[in-house]
């Protein structure tokens, strides 16, 4: 607590001392002010002044840059380094995002304007997408339903790989290397354009072996389970990934298809499945590299083609996306007999058969008076289909439809006004499914049969959602405001699942009467920037009507006990805040940090926070570069995060922690290539500390110890 | 100057309303305990019992605030899976696997309401026609606010 109250005191001293600073700089004229930003984008996060302009929502671009300075062992950690988003992590090399502490379901990610259609329900699978292959990333923050429809509750992470090659033969090769994991990774991708037409490819291969955290032993369950080395039996896994990209581009005309593979097989913890702790007669520690039983494959195809026309007339434009993706995910696990279920055959627990469709068109027109309109409607299909011998989520269909409209008014040059809607409809089909195996009827009858775990049903889910805001920009300044409404349309796990879930040692109920999550928030960006100084500060808050909670009772179901889901409503509050000032040409400090509160206000867990809220955390950094076209440099980075007393059951109170971090990076030109090196260190102290949002918190499995990534990347 | 006036105020109302959000609700965030110390206790680990013999479970759970329900079950360890609440690690058969005539059992007991400590008693009949070998008899508490606890002991049911 008073390490909170302390982080809040420094926030506020900053903020206060902050108006005197920028005095003198407040005082150049506007025009000049535009230039320096536009040639020089300094600001923290690559967030250019043009692009906080141009719309009212919360929102950072990360460049390429950025992610190669960041990059770290998957893409939500190096995306981490943004305020307000974090890292689930499964591990050391599998993440989801989470943004302002709302994640799986309620984060939308889209690949080139493209929903990412995976298994987002599931807290055990990581986002299945090359890292090395993005070539810049937006992540929009709060509601964004008028873009990416359900689902975008609590933020949208957009990432880009199709910026055009302008060579005839460009490319890039990377290899690196991670201590911790004793990782080792290839990455090679190339692009050239003739004339009309261009290409790109790329291929990424990585191996890791089991990942080493700062202990002897864990104890979970007052079980001692004692570690090798250090190292997390079974953690290993291998990534492979290729996409390839072909397109035509004229004055008028876009139009290009891609298709891309990302496969990974890696394994789980081999002491403790879920919760329930293992035995094995498995010689797991005979090699570190080797994937064992618990494991799961993931592949993920994605055929997509984009088209973009611009009429003659009226800067009108008209772009169409089509998609299919192919998800694929079977988790094995060593079969045991758990209550009435005897021991199953094979090893495949779950498997899970998702494609998806989907189409989306948009318009664009310029009206009089400064008006840009967007118009558009967007249809998905999505069909999954389950396997192996455990039941978590049914069989199910999805069908939906949206239209939507936006106008966006300059009423000033300085005063832009947005405001958009859009409806949505969706079907979901659940199907039946039963018990493979007989359970008793009752105690003591000698009946018994095939249990129903999920009822078949057929639901139509409908919203009506929009956004407004205003963006105000003048003398360095620019202030942005926004109101939205956001929406979800319950998943088939929280609609139509009935069963146990062994490894959380639960039994999961789902309840067919939910209605759609709804989210209002409001946000506002305070933003101000002059040669030297920036400073953005992103508060919100954020009611939901009827969240959608699973809620753990004191009652028992077939000898577990009973989680139901069940709709709550919620307040949540919280602010982004990040300072960085540019001493000189050379030298950077920053200051960045986050907040998030959330109450339930109503239902059996009122007063209780929401699963998994992220505890308050502040970064600062200080960065020196050198070199005759500042291409090199070195930073230091501390890392504070604070205590989490904030939980509901199962989940435990989590000590707050601090990290010391480096890197540092130069290129060299030879020539017409360039040759960069770039070395990161995460946790240099080796300290033992836990994430209070990492998948294998719950069994008391510390964050990874110190971690050296060391990448040389050669461009062409 | 006047929105840097604006801003500072807004920034002021959002820090001074962000110190003074206490946190003045009382929420329960401890489990339920099964009691280590009750000498009475049964099973207790390593327990041996007979076919056609009772065993007389007897346990102490206490919560801070009120205890929710009880569950006990009973299944076979064969094939030698661990749950592990235990660091003792007991005498083990061989490995084999189990027939139709495995024992499980696994039943729900309430407790009665606004209790923040009961002693448990169940008796439970072993069949005598059931699979003999290494059992695990798992007993599982709840508090009215869905704290769960869990205790597992390796038993041996014999001839």
């Amino acid at each position: 607590m008073a390490c909170r109250w302390l982080a809040v005191s420094c926030c506020y001293a900053v903020v206060l001392a902050m108006p005197s600073l920028c005095c003198a700089q407040s005082a150049l004229p506007d025009s000049a002010l535009r230039n320096v930003m536009l040639d020089d984008i300094f600001v923290y996060g690559q967030s250019s002044v043009e692009y906080q302009k141009d719309f009212s929502q919360t929102g950072t671009q990360i460049g390429q840059g950025f992610i190669t300075d960041n990059l770290s062992s998957s893409l939500m950690q190096t995306l981490q380094a943004v305020p307000g988003v974090k890292a689930s992590t499964i591990g050391s090399s599998q993440s989801k995002p989470i943004v302002r502490g709302l994640g799986l379901n309620r984060v939308v990610v889209t690949v080139d304007g493209v929903k990412h259609d995976g298994q987002q329900w599931a807290d055990d699978h990581g986002l299945d997408i090359d890292q090395f292959s993005v070539d810049r990333a937006e992540v929009l923050k709060g509601p964004s339903a008028l873009i990416a429809g359900s689902d975008a509750v609590g933020g949208l992470l957009r990432l880009y790989t199709n910026s055009l090659p302008v060579d005839t033969l460009e490319g890039k090769v990377s290899v690196f290397y991670r201590s911790n994991s004793d990782a080792v990774g290839l990455s090679g991708r190339v692009g050239g354009r003739y004339g009309r037409f261009f290409y790109k490819g790329g291929l990424t291969a990585v191996s890791y072996a089991d990942y080493r955290v700062p202990a002897d032993s864990i104890t979970y369950n007052s079980y001692n389970i004692r570690l090798k080395n250090g190292r997390l039996r079974n953690t290993a896994g291998n990534e492979a990934s290729a996409h390839l990209r072909l397109g035509y581009i004229s004055r008028r005309l876009r139009s290009d298809v891609k298709i891309s593979d990302s496969y990974s097989r890696s394994g789980f913890f081999a002491n403790a499945h879920g919760l329930e702790v293992r035995l094995s007669s498995i010689d797991y520690d005979s090699h570190s590299r080797d994937i064992d039983l618990p494991c799961q494959t993931v592949n993920h195809l994605t055929l997509l083609s984009h088209t973009d026309y611009r009429f003659a007339s009226g800067g009108s434009s008209l772009s169409v996306d089509a998609a299919w993706q192919n998800d694929f995910r079977r988790e094995c696990s060593e079969a045991v007999s758990h209550g009435y279920m005897p021991k199953p055959q094979g090893t495949t627990e779950r498997e899970f058969r998702k494609n998806n469709a989907s189409l989306n068109a948009m318009f664009r027109m310029r009206l009089p008076h400064a008006n840009e309109l967007q118009a558009g409607v967007s249809g998905e299909f999505q069909h999954n289909r389950i396997g192996g011998w455990g039941f978590i989520i049914p069989d199910f269909e999805v069908l939906s439809a949206a239209v939507f409209a936006s106008d966006k008014m300059d009423v000033t040059p300085h005063l832009s006004l947005n405001a958009g809607l859009r409806y949505d409809l969706s079907r979901v089909s659940i199907h039946s499914y039963r018990d493979w195996y007989k359970s008793p009827v009752g105690s003591g009858s000698p009946d018994s049969l095939y249990v129903e775990r999920s009822q078949a049903m057929d639901g139509m889910f409908n919203a009506l959602t929009w956004s407004a805001g205003v963006v105000y920009d003048n003398a360095g300044w620019i202030l942005k405001a926004n109101v939205g409404k956001g929406f979800r349309v319950p998943t088939a796990k929280e609609l139509g699942c009935n069963g146990i879930s062994y490894q959380l040692f639960r039994y999961e109920q789902g309840n067919s009467s939910l209605s759609p999550e709804v989210s209002y928030q409001l946000d506002a960006s305070v933003i101000f920037q002059n040669k030297h100084l920036t400073v953005e500060i992103d508060p919100y808050v954020n009611y939901f009507p009827n969240y959608i909670y699973l809620n753990p009772t004191p009652d028992y179901i077939e000898g577990m006990q009973l989680y139901n889901y069940t709709q709550a409503r919620v307040w949540r509050w919280g602010a982004e805040a990040q300072v960085a000032y540019s001493f000189c040409r050379f030298l950077e400090a920053s200051v960045k940090g986050e907040y998030l509160y959330a109450r339930q206000l109503s239902g059996s867990k009122k007063g209780y926070t929401l699963p998994f809220s992220t505890p308050w955390s502040a970064e600062a950094e200080c960065k020196y570069k050198f070199g005759r076209r500042m291409d090199g440099f070195v930073a230091v980075n501390v890392r504070i995060v604070g205590d989490q007393d904030e939980i509901v059951p199962p989940e435990l109170p989590t000590d707050g922690y601090w990290t010391l971090n480096a890197s540092a990076g130069k290129a060299f030109r030879i020539k017409d290539y360039v040759l960069s090196a770039n070395l990161r260190a995460e946790n240099l102290l080796n300290r033992r500390y836990y994430d209070h949002t990492s998948y294998y918190r719950l069994i008391g499995v510390p964050e990874p110890g110190i971690n050296v990534q060391a990448m040389l990347s050669f461009e062409f | 100057m006047r929105i840097r006036h604006f801003c500072v105020f807004v920034l002021s109302l959002m820090f001074v309303s962000l110190a003074s959000c206490g946190d003045s609700d009382s929420k329960d965030i401890a489990y339920p305990v099964i009691s280590d110390t009750l000498t009475t206790a049964s099973p207790v680990e390593c327990d041996r019992f007979y076919r056609g013999e009772t065993i007389h479970f007897h346990a102490l759970f206490t919560d801070n605030v009120e205890l929710g329900n009880f569950n006990i079950e009973v299944h076979n360890n064969f094939e030698h899976h661990s749950h592990g609440t235990s660091a003792t690690d007991c005498e083990l058969d061989p490995v084999k696997s189990a027939t139709s005539k495995v024992w499980v059992y696994n039943e729900s007991f309430s407790i009665p309401a606004n209790s923040a400590a009961y002693d448990a008693y169940v008796d439970i009949p072993i069949p005598d026609d059931i699979d003999t070998g290494d059992y695990h008899f798992v007993v599982r508490v709840t508090d009215a606010a869905g704290w769960q606890f869990y205790k597992a002991f390796s038993v041996k049911i014999l001839e």
